[in-house]
């Protein structure tokens, strides 16, 4: 199969400079800045049909479109590398592996934008990927494809890492800026969208690693050519799945967005372990809503997997098998919520701590038929939090209470949890 | 102007208002903790839910984050959002300690009165409440955290609204806490406000603890007496005890908050036991008809002895306006010249300068000062002599003004520019400049009023004055053409002194063989005069007076004048004392004492202290914004 952001990978090592650039790495950067207005970079991504690979799966092009061109003052990219999804480590995967891509995609959409000043936010725990970007940057430095005058073509861009001190909650774009101005990391109210206010005031546009990563490729080869890489007509690219669990083979693959969800388990997952059978996932991180073996034929892209119930999220596949406690797991994924809310609003703040409490108390026997329509209370009023972790945190409740009720009534009704002996 | 409807009632609001302030513009209370007039909105309580009917948004929205929009239909009624705030009360309530009986915000306190009106009593929630440990913040201000609803309102007007720097917020998630980094006392001059914006008893006033619920407070709109500001406030008070004082909001002064000064010093001379509080004649406790009598008897007898011109009456930048207009009339009935309003001959000049070179175009309210887009600040301590100047001088500079400061450094809280003169301050490019000085600086600023214009409004000028009504004196010293009474005593035909709450520097007295004086403070005159009528203080009567910028403003009677009852000698108990005024209470607003030194000379009892140009004072709402006496 082929691969676009995986193929440089060499085994047990990054990939080295000269390696990637061996490999046609920065001839991107080279035709766009040569051949390529602003605006036609800005359309090629449009016409790629990319869409933002943090999570949200807004279009990334699109994104850049809302950048006011007329306004004076600095305007900004943000590289969100703050990657702290449970069941997520595509990013790590990546900039483990090949640096490049991204310095060379921050390149290009500064390009496209008109940003002379670009960050990546990266979370502490990687520490490899930060070092293996701040060399990376070195060197296209030294080599002419950052700073000054890039390739004589008059446009100039730098790229500083910033090494956050990492909380969930600062992979939120308005939280993540107001981390890096060194503010409290609070989600900022919207509108006004970063886009037009983010950084200091000035127009900002916060991309994921992944996103960014494959602008170089659908600058070389062409939006039809990247287009075409998915797996249905109506996806686009591919998509770096990063799955674990009970499968036999957990690991990242780069795979065609919208190859079905069951393709990808026994393929190059190779199946479920010896003895488990599949009983449900999360899709695409801990905030989504869970899958069950009705949808195993689910495409795995942005807008099947809506339908289906969930959000393909950050593409991180954890699979359960039939001996997971599904009010256990749940119980697990709003703790590590209740514990990253950054304490701002109310729901988020004091909601999931109570759920967290609803749900040990159903765990431990010692739930009542009450806690349900409790939690269902929830899942709905969550929903009203100022920013987008709360409502997250609801996606594998309300996952559990659609597709697990029987099992949550098994817990309540025998005073006891069915999985555990 | 967009129009909408709330709860079937059409509104229609500027554009930019919240669908929140929108409903309150009909009288429709929408539940709110972190929306606050002053701070706006943070969207953290998440209780202001409505329910969008109709209208460009749906569903569910926070009243307080959404701009209102042409053709809304909101439901503050609907279930739907019922429901969400009542679970966001419930939310709030899992940590909030039921310790309501021994709070001192009990009866006060916005969670309380939104729990009881959203409905929710039974406790869902079985686990433990978080608690945290408190801190020590000074001698002010108390420090409760489990009460805390993280509305985070005390660290958006500490930091950003007052720019303090030593409180803020710490930690995440459900162990967020508002404080110090360690105790100490809150260095903020404003922290006391804390206090008044705390929707809960996270702060309460540590000197007024426990010692009242709210609805057994005496309470009256009142003004503050401690600068030329005259801001708005309430004070509070108990059993002949005023407790506390309360911000009131005024838009055109203070807006919303006061300083500590205000808040923190004004209720302890008022409560003195010591001040005076009977009339006495040579140490001697009197009765009010021999000691006003007395006082008519010396008076003649000085008149006998020296002639016309030898009484000088003696008035305040303290007194209130109705005593002040009643002197010149006790001065031409004692045969002498025009009250001294001033003691100080400098201090009458300046202030009579400025005063009377204000007028109603130039003269800057604290309103204009908060809008201004350049302000120069010359030669004056702001904190030390208004500092709620410096609150407004700070909204400004978050607006984006430039702050210059000319003279003597202040140390503000926002960006300064140190420079050397007017000159220097870009005045003439500004759109609302504002010259800010003492009654010293106020001839040089006073130029500037002419100053040719780029495109702006010409320079606005707010002049600090030495008391809280040095306008009044100002302007009566300037219609009566009156001296000072150092000019007065240096003619050497002065004898006899009425001090009418006059603070008169003992040297300039020491040679004068009678002195009667009308005070309710211990100040070195009432030490020193042979008569002491006991006054009301201000917080005991009705009165008006006008700020720096010539704002008339009325204040009302809060409590009955007495002894507080706490801290009377319980050995008196049970009292065979039957009596119709309290112990310590049998005392007059100074305008009517000198209405019966008028009446016992052979004048005619007054029955309105306010007239002619000032009649229209006579009906001014103290609740209202006050009136500029330009436009009398």
């Amino acid at each position: 199969m082929e691969q676009i952001l995986f193929r440089h990978n060499r085994p047990g090592r990054s990939v080295s400079f000269a390696e990637y650039r061996s490999e046609g790495g920065f001839t991107a950067l080279k035709t766009a800045l040569k051949e390529m207005s602003t605006n036609e970079v800005q359309q090629s991504v449009i016409d790629s049909g990319l869409r933002g690979r943090g999570g949200a799966g807004f279009p990334t092009g699109k994104k850049w479109s809302f950048v006011p061109r007329n306004l004076p003052g600095p305007r900004w990219l943000i590289c969100n590398c703050d990657e702290m999804e449970p069941g997520t480590y595509k990013d790590r995967i990546l900039l483990e592996a090949n640096p490049y891509s991204l310095v060379e995609g921050i390149t290009l959409a500064c390009y496209a934008i008109g940003v002379r000043h670009a960050f990546i936010f990266i979370r502490r725990g990687y520490e490899q990927a930060a070092i293996n970007l701040r060399r990376a940057i070195a060197e296209a430095n030294g080599a002419g494809f950052l700073g000054e005058n890039i390739l004589g073509s008059g446009f100039s861009c730098d790229i500083d890492v910033h090494v956050s001190a990492g909380r969930y909650i600062c992979g939120e774009e308005t939280a993540l800026i107001n981390a890096l101005e060194g503010k409290r990391a609070n989600p900022r109210a919207k509108p006004p969208f970063p886009a037009v206010k983010g950084l200091w005031g000035g127009p900002t546009v916060v991309n994921n690693v992944e996103s960014l990563a494959n602008i170089p490729y659908i600058i070389s080869n062409g939006p039809e050519w990247f287009k075409a890489t998915a797996a249905t007509p109506e996806a686009a690219g591919m998509k770096l799945f990063c799955v674990s669990g009970h499968v036999v083979n957990p690991a990242c693959f780069e795979l065609p967005l919208g190859m079905p969800l069951g393709e990808i388990i026994e393929g190059p997952c190779g199946g479920m372990r010896q003895g488990s059978r599949f009983k449900a996932c999360l899709p695409g991180g801990a905030s989504t809503p869970y899958f069950t073996i009705e949808q195993w034929d689910v495409p795995m892209d942005f807008d099947p997997v809506a339908k289906a119930g969930s959000r393909l999220g950050t593409g991180g596949i954890v699979v359960f098998d039939q001996n997971t406690c599904m009010v256990a797991a749940t119980l697990n994924l709003v703790r590590f919520y209740a514990r990253e809310s950054c304490g701002w609003c109310t729901p988020c703040r004091e909601g999931l701590p109570f759920v967290v409490h609803l749900l040990e108390h159903i765990e431990n026997g010692r739930g009542s038929e009450e806690h349900i329509d409790i939690l269902r209370e929830h899942v709905k009023h969550l929903n009203q939090a100022f920013c987008a972790l709360a409502p997250g945190a609801m996606g594998p409740l309300d996952g559990l209470l659609q597709h697990f009720e029987d099992e949550v009534r098994e817990h309540i009704a025998t005073g006891k949890c069915p999985c555990r002996n | 102007m967009p129009k909408l409807i709330i709860d079937n009632i059409p509104v229609e609001v500027a554009e930019g208002t919240t669908v929140l302030e929108a409903a309150q513009s009909v009288d429709i209370p929408i539940p709110h903790f972190c929306w606050h007039p002053a701070l706006g909105k943070a969207g953290a309580c998440r209780v202001c839910a409505v329910k969008m009917l109709d209208g460009p948004v749906k569903g569910i929205q926070m009243s307080c984050m959404l701009p209102v929009m042409e053709e809304m239909v909101v439901s503050t009624t609907d279930p739907e959002a019922m429901a969400m705030r009542r679970s966001v009360i419930e939310w709030l309530m899992i940590n909030h300690p039921h310790d309501c009986p021994v709070c001192d915000e009990g009866g006060e306190c916005q969670l309380q009165d939104y729990t009881i009106a959203g409905g929710h009593g039974i406790r869902r929630y079985t686990g433990t409440k978080r608690t945290h440990v408190n801190q020590q913040l000074g001698p002010y201000i108390e420090h409760e955290m489990n009460r805390c609803i993280q509305c985070y309102r005390c660290v958006r007007f500490y930091q950003e609204y007052a720019g303090g720097t030593d409180f803020g917020v710490m930690g995440s998630a459900g162990r967020v806490y508002f404080g110090r980094f360690q105790d100490g006392p809150l260095e903020s001059p404003f922290s006391g406000n804390l206090v008044d914006i705390c929707p809960t008893g996270v702060f309460t006033d540590k000197t007024a603890r426990f010692r009242a619920r709210y609805w057994d407070y005496d309470m009256a709109p009142s003004i503050c007496q401690e600068c030329s500001l005259g801001c708005s406030i309430t004070p509070v008070a108990r059993y002949r005890e005023l407790l506390k004082i309360i911000g009131r909001r005024n838009d055109a002064v203070n807006a919303w908050f006061i300083c500590d000064r205000g808040r923190f010093s004004a209720a302890t001379p008022v409560n003195n036991p010591l001040r005076p509080r009977t009339p006495r004649i040579e140490g001697r406790e009197a009765g009010w008809d021999s000691a006003l009598d007395a006082i008519v008897q010396r008076v003649s007898e000085l008149l006998k002895n020296h002639g016309p011109g030898c009484i000088a009456l003696v008035g305040s930048q303290r007194l209130s306006l109705e005593g002040m207009a009643l002197l010149p009339e006790l001065s031409t009935i004692m045969l002498a010249d025009a009250p001294c309003y001033f003691c100080d001959e400098r201090e009458r000049v300046q202030t009579s300068a400025a005063v009377t070179g204000l007028t109603g175009a130039i003269s800057a309210s604290m309103a204009d000062i908060r809008q201004a887009d350049c302000i120069a600040i010359v030669d004056v301590d702001l904190m030390a002599e208004a500092p709620m100047m410096v609150l407004a001088v700070r909204q400004a500079w978050r607006s984006g003004a430039g702050v210059y400061s000319i003279g003597e450094t202040v140390d503000l809280p926002c960006e300064c520019t140190a420079v050397a003169t007017l000159d220097d301050v870009p005045l003439a490019t500004a759109q609302r400049p504002v010259i800010i000085c003492g009654t010293s600086g106020f001839t040089t600023a006073r130029q500037y009023v002419s100053l040719p214009m780029a495109k702006g409004e010409p320079v606005k000028i707010s002049c600090i004055l030495p008391g809280p009504n040095s306008f009044s004196a100002a302007l009566f010293s300037h219609e009566h053409a009156a001296i000072s009474l150092e000019q007065a005593i240096s003619s050497g035909r002065i004898k006899g002194i009425i001090a009418v709450e006059a603070d008169i520097p003992p040297e300039l007295s020491a040679d004068i063989p009678v002195i009667a004086a009308l005070d309710w403070r211990n100040t070195d005159t009432v030490a020193a005069a042979q008569i002491i009528l006991p006054t009301t203080a201000w917080a005991e009567m009705d009165g008006t007076c006008i700020n720096n910028e010539g704002r008339a403003q009325h204040f009302r009677k809060t409590m009955n004048p007495g002894l507080p009852v706490h801290g009377l000698n319980p050995a008196g108990h049970p009292s065979h004392l039957h009596r119709t005024i309290p112990p310590g209470g049998d005392l007059r607003p100074a305008w009517q004492i000198i209405d019966e030194l008028i009446v016992r000379m052979g004048g005619t009892r007054t029955t309105e202290q306010l007239n002619g140009k000032w009649e229209k004072l006579r009906h001014l709402d103290a609740e209202g914004d006050g009136l500029p006496i330009y436009e009398l």
